[in-house]
């Protein structure tokens, strides 16, 4: 079967707005100067520099590393957290998987210095467990800490994904293996999680492409002790020739592109057999959870330990240094308790439109960018040919581009394609920068819901004599209106907390609270960017609240 | 003309009759000044792009508002290589961008003017500016802001609060164990600012690879951010935190009592916000207004007492100005001045020279 236009046209169109920023950035580094520069000419130095620096050496290795490390926890304890909270009956479990989502919608800069707040090497708590051990047993500043917290705060991702699946899984197999006489983690080791194979190899790869992306963290925490990611790598960069050196920052991105290709390649292959709808299912069975029995408590210590350092910690961090005049080595906390942060916040210029656009860009914004992704999603939908597979490409790589580069690709774009010139300082612009990067992200939650439709279902409509556009409109999207809204939510979290890819593209109007972070940051107000922090926070629980509360599910 | 007609023109005529009567000459201006604040009324709009945080910038903004109210202020609050990268893509595209750019990164916004972006222009207050602050007319520097030493009052005893740089490089090698991995200072690879401090350093002072290798071996921090420094100074992660804006310390110190400052008294770097018009604004009239503004008395006086970004002028009185300074540190206070000598270390072989320097200062054991 021939594809249709429509599909080729939507594979199209999504191969121009992401090929445009990569495009622009490979051209980039293959010429040695601002390819807007009359000087500049067509020239492998940069290639040649970059490759033969040591420091990049150590960088890219060490980037492997954290992301081999982060992958190593977020795939297992995010599969299993999912299994636990989804397939089980786990304490607890209908609370715990709003906490679960924290870390996703916190600034990863944020969360980083709410960890040196609680657990540096003068945090409260370091402190705490000093006065009874004599000595802080860990290190915050290594590289062994950036994995540990890398990792654990992308279970999250991980879960999603996870848990979207499972949900969607077929009782009757677990059922069968539990009659077989199978323990409650056979049936997790052998049926549950293999079933869902494609959701854990989909988000360990993204997983992994974000470990390669990480910036707000090692800058936080490696820098003290010297780490070098590729990111900070290419930080340097910015600066090690005193203007900025787009054809060596240029490099240093294609390189994360050539890495991220072949994992493609690999995820791919590794489920070339694994049929995608496999678990199509539900048929009105209603799960009945898998009973733990003696596993039931420590699976909940389990879950809360994580929950306390991915979660608690940070967040008390940030929550701490929000109310404190100062903190630290010999300071008393209750004596320097203050709410003078939160007056002086209220009067920082721009704050209100800050939080406002900032919900704009989250709601609005994400409901466009849930749309957009539906409709690829759509015209890709139950597709086996070679589109889908450049498709699948395609939508993995803006991902793997560090914010320090998509910024500047972005704004080159809206500054050198003439017709978009006008939308460049609008909100617009903002949003399509985030939706092309979060692509990937996006269209696999709605895919999933997707492959959920039984196709018995769109055939029967089709055999009554509707049309393709009819069959979605009539049957599939309204089946996975609930996926829709959830992936929204998801979304939603995402775009609040993205910024470094909008950083050009903001404006005195258009700008977002990650904006009023990085500028608090500058002059070294974290008091401020703490209570800015807390507020945050306290504005998407309640928004995720109110979502959850009017019925909106996590997963289809 | 018709009926609609004379309604416009006297609807428009009514419109601008309370903006002319605001926009007077400021006092001791030439007569002439009167062109450039109708042609800035006409354009009516201003855009900064500038690295002084919108905070620090508001009460500034506020008073220019006031004595110009016809003119609508676009204040763009950016990180200087964000305001650099900006800048030159907008100037090479040929789209609008700053009409006036204001940043700390003095030789990044050097290379901008020895690059001919800037336009030459004889603010009105130039003979009240010291004259190493003013380039060729095209760059102008707007604040002195010392170079200071902050340091954790609760945690440092007294004896070991450092005086001078020759002080710090002593005691950094003689308090051994006080100091190991308490000492903090920006990395010059990663901070563009920091680079440019060490440069100036090191020509004020030839001993400077002394305290730099100093640093080295009490297993000091490097950092990209003052303010991740002064926080780790308030914590007591660090003791002290070396070459940190005056102005930073300053705001920082007025929330924490905990945080003390010192200028060192051999000598003391001075930096510049420099401010100059690009070529291509497209309110140039508007940007010599506020040019002017941020040099006149009033508000380098906004500036010195409510923005803490001590004040250029030796005229202005306060805690945060050029006089206080001298008051305290007479001729040890060194301004780093505001000319195409600041373009010497953009020179990528000499940069890296220094660079390599530095790397092996910093990490000797």
């Amino acid at each position: 079967m021939r594809a249709h236009p429509v599909r080729l046209a939507g594979v199209a169109a999504v191969a121009v707005v992401v090929l445009a920023p990569l495009g622009l950035v490979l051209y980039q580094s293959l010429l040695n100067a601002p390819f807007f520069s009359p000087a500049a000419r067509a020239s492998l130095a940069a290639y040649r520099y970059v490759l033969a620096d040591s420091d990049f050496h150590g960088a890219f290795l060490t980037s492997v590393i954290i992301a081999f490390g982060m992958v190593g926890i977020a795939m297992p304890l995010g599969g299993l957290l999912a299994f636990l909270v989804v397939r089980t009956d786990l304490p607890g479990r209908r609370w715990i998987e709003p906490l679960l989502l924290v870390p996703i919608f916190l600034s990863p800069v944020v969360l980083a210095f709410g960890y040196v707040v609680a657990v540096g090497p003068v945090g409260f708590f370091s402190l705490w467990v000093k006065a009874l051990v004599g000595t802080v047993p860990w290190n915050l500043y290594s590289v062994g800490g950036l994995i540990l917290i890398a990792g654990l705060s992308h279970v999250p991702h991980v879960y999603l994904y996870t848990a979207s699946a499972l949900k969607s899984l077929n009782p009757e197999l677990e059922e069968a293996a539990r009659t077989a006489g199978a323990g409650v983690w056979r049936v997790a080791l052998t049926v549950s999680l293999p079933l869902v194979a494609p959701a854990l190899v989909f988000s360990g790869v993204l997983v992994f492409f974000l470990g390669f992306e990480l910036f707000g963290l090692p800058l936080v925490l490696g820098d003290p002790a010297g780490i070098l990611v590729l990111t900070t790598y290419l930080y340097k960069l910015t600066n090690l020739l005193g203007t900025p050196s787009y054809h060596l920052m240029a490099v240093v991105a294609v390189a994360i592109i050539a890495v991220t290709l072949p994992l493609v390649y690999l995820q791919r292959h590794l489920l070339r057999y694994a049929n995608r709808y496999i678990t199509v299912g539900g048929k009105g069975l209603a799960a009945r959870p898998l009973p733990l029995g003696g596993y039931r408590w420590p699976a909940l210590i389990l879950v809360l330990v994580w929950l306390a350092v991915t979660v608690v910690v940070p967040l008390s961090g940030v929550a701490l240094r929000s109310v404190v005049a100062t903190w630290g080595e010999g300071v008393h906390l209750t004596e320097v308790l203050t709410l003078h942060h939160f007056r002086e916040l209220m009067e920082y210029p721009n704050l209100v439109r800050g939080i406002v656009n900032t919900l704009l860009i989250g709601t609005v914004g994400g409901g466009l960018a849930v749309a957009v992704y539906a409709g690829i999603a759509l015209v890709s939908h139950r597709w086996q040919g070679r589109g889908a597979v450049l498709l699948d490409y395609l939508v993995m790589t803006p991902r793997a581009l560090p914010g320090l580069i998509a910024g500047l690709a972005f704004l080159w774009i809206f500054l050198f394609y003439k017709p978009l010139a006008p939308l460049r300082s609008t909100l617009f612009s903002l949003w399509l920068a985030y939706t092309v990067v979060w692509v990937a992200y996006g269209l696999r939650l709605i895919s999933s819901a997707l492959y959920q439709v039984g196709p018995e279902l769109e055939e029967a409509a089709r055999v009554a004599g509707a049309g393709q556009a009819r069959v979605y409109r009539d049957v599939t999207l309204p089946l996975v209106r609930f996926g829709l809204l959830g992936s929204w939510l998801l979304i939603f979290m995402i775009f609040c907390r993205e910024y470094s890819t909008g950083v050009y593209l903001l404006g005195p109007n258009t700008e977002v609270i990650g904006s009023l972070i990085v500028s608090l940051w500058g002059t070294g107000a974290l008091d401020l960017i703490a209570a800015l922090s807390v507020i945050n926070v306290l504005l998407i629980g309640a928004g995720l609240a109110v979502a959850l509360r009017l019925g909106v599910r996590l997963h289809a | 003309m018709t009926r609609t007609g004379w309604t416009i023109a006297i609807g428009v005529l009514v419109g601008l009759l309370p903006g002319l009567a605001l926009a007077q000459v400021p006092e001791g201006y030439p007569g002439s000044y009167k062109e450039i604040v109708a042609a800035a009324q006409k354009e009516g709009k201003l855009v900064v792009y500038s690295t002084t945080d919108s905070a620090s910038a508001e009460p500034l903004l506020k008073d220019f508002k006031t004595l110009y109210p016809f003119l609508q202020v676009e204040y763009n609050d950016l990180n200087s290589t964000e305001l650099y990268n900006r800048f030159i893509s907008e100037a090479a595209a040929g789209a609008g961008s700053g009409d006036l750019l204001w940043s700390s990164a003095m030789d990044l916004q050097m290379k901008l003017v020895a690059d001919g972006y800037s336009q030459a222009y004889e603010s009105a207050e130039l003979r009240h500016l010291p004259a190493w602050s003013v380039s060729d007319k095209k760059a102008y520097g707007t604040t002195l802001e010392p170079l200071v030493i902050v340091y954790n009052k609760r945690l440092l005893p007294a004896d070991a609060v450092p005086q001078s740089h020759a002080d710090l490089a002593r005691l950094l090698k003689e308090k051994v164990q006080l100091f190991k991995g308490k000492a903090a200072m920006y990395d010059a690879e990663k901070s563009g600012v920091g680079f440019l401090l060490i440069t100036q350093d090191f020509v004020n002072w030839p001993q400077f690879w002394d305290l730099a290798a100093a640093f080295g071996k009490s297993g000091a921090k490097y950092y990209t951010s003052a303010g991740a420094m002064m926080e780790k100074v308030a914590s007591g992660e660090h003791l002290l935190a070396y070459n940190i804006f005056g102005s930073y310390a300053m705001l920082r110190m007025k929330k924490d009592p905990n945080i003390g400052l010192v200028s060192p008294k051999d000598y003391t770097l001075g930096m510049s916000r420099i401010a100059f018009i690009p070529k291509a604004a497209r309110h140039p009239n508007s940007a010599k207004l506020f040019l002017d503004y941020m040099l006149s008395k009033r508000g380098q006086n906004l500036m010195a007492n409510q923005s803490l970004l001590h004040a250029v002028r030796s005229d202005v009185e306060g805690q945060a100005t050029a006089g206080a300074l001298h008051k305290e540190l007479g001729d040890k206070l060194k301004p780093i001045p505001v000319s195409a000598k600041l373009l010497e270390y953009l020179d990528p072989a000499r940069r890296l020279e220094v660079l390599n320097k530095w790397k092996q200062a910093a990490r000797s054991q």
